[in-house]
């Protein structure tokens, strides 16, 4: 019989205990029965339904984000999706900005700042550039800032109508009456973009989330997370 | 008569310059408490990129103001 090398804190003829480097994995399983299963039956559904999509902090669809987080959210809440306007709705001011940024370059030929002495025009110059550039950020954070937010437990649209003005709107899943998609125009179909209204028995009667990406799947998704709710409802687990 | 009015029409040019440089730099003010408030609410990764150009048109709207103060007082 082997003996064991630690002889401080192992009797001399003990046995040799060898531990196995990876333990033997216990799965303990659910039963069906059990309530959180049927619950995960539902969010796994809504897992394989937003799977693939992009996790950039970029995106308008951005499923089960890591770094995201927004104010009042609770500890354990775990975010679901966000989404912004579909990327397409920022072409006219990328557009206009572009414009912007380059008819500067035309004004030497149409000798338009002669009339200016030299230091005006280098005021016009930055002021010009600097207009352009204020459009552009505050279109952009309009676009970043205005998010549409699905969790476990909520619906949550952050509205920054301009840099002074702002509303949240807050819906229980639980309180959620109805869902309607709507899809409205050529540029919408073809890039697969539109509205969602979402019917509350709360505070707000209507949450409408406008151009936002796959209408259509947010539905599906929403559906599921009402009927976990229902779920939870039923078995009295209601938070 | 116009020698007259023109040292008089640069001041009238010069002041609306700086009264115009002033409103913009309040206005690049506003935007920086913007973006810090909206930040707050709804935090990213870009949050913290979007406060530095906050920040840098912040600046260029200073020294806008600055050359036309200069311009007010030559």
């Amino acid at each position: 019989m082997p003996r064991a090398p630690d002889l401080d804190t192992i009797a001399p003829d003990d046995p040799v205990v060898v531990v196995s480097a990876k333990p033997k994995k216990t799965t303990i399983k659910k039963t069906p029965s059990s309530p959180d299963s049927r619950d995960q039956k539902f969010r796994q559904k809504v897992y394989q339904l937003i799977k693939g999509a992009t996790k950039h902090s970029l995106s308008s669809f951005l499923a089960r984000p890591k770094v995201f987080t927004f104010d009042f959210r609770d500890d354990d809440e775990e975010i679901i999706l966000v989404l912004r306007r579909h990327w397409f709705t920022n072409i006219p001011w990328i557009f206009v900005a572009t414009i912007m940024l380059f008819s500067p370059l035309l004004v030497p030929a149409t000798s338009i700042l002669d009339f200016f002495p030299t230091e005006y025009q280098l005021i016009l110059a930055i002021f010009w550039y600097l207009l352009t550039f204020a459009i552009a950020f505050e279109k952009f954070l309009a676009w970043y800032f205005n998010v549409f937010i699905l969790t476990e437990e909520r619906v949550i649209d952050i509205d920054f109508f301009n840099l002074l003005d702002k509303k949240l709107s807050e819906a229980k899943i639980s309180m959620i009456q109805d869902v309607t998609s709507k899809t409205v125009g050529v540029s919408q179909t073809l890039f697969n973009y539109g509205a969602i209204f979402i019917q509350t028995a709360s505070e707000i009667p209507v949450i409408v989330i406008d151009r936002i990406p796959n209408p259509n799947l947010v539905l599906q998704v929403l559906q599921q997370m009402r009927s976990e709710e229902e779920q939870e409802a039923l078995e009295g687990r209601l938070r | 008569m116009i020698d007259q009015l023109g040292p008089i029409l640069d001041l009238i040019k010069a002041i609306f310059t700086f009264l115009g440089a002033f409103i913009y730099f309040i206005f690049a003010a506003v935007i920086v408490k913007q973006v810090k408030s909206m930040s707050k609410i709804v935090q990213d990764k870009f949050n913290t990129i979007l406060i530095i150009f906050s920040y840098l048109h912040l600046l260029f709207a200073l020294l806008l103001l600055v050359i036309s103060l200069l311009l007010l007082l030559t």
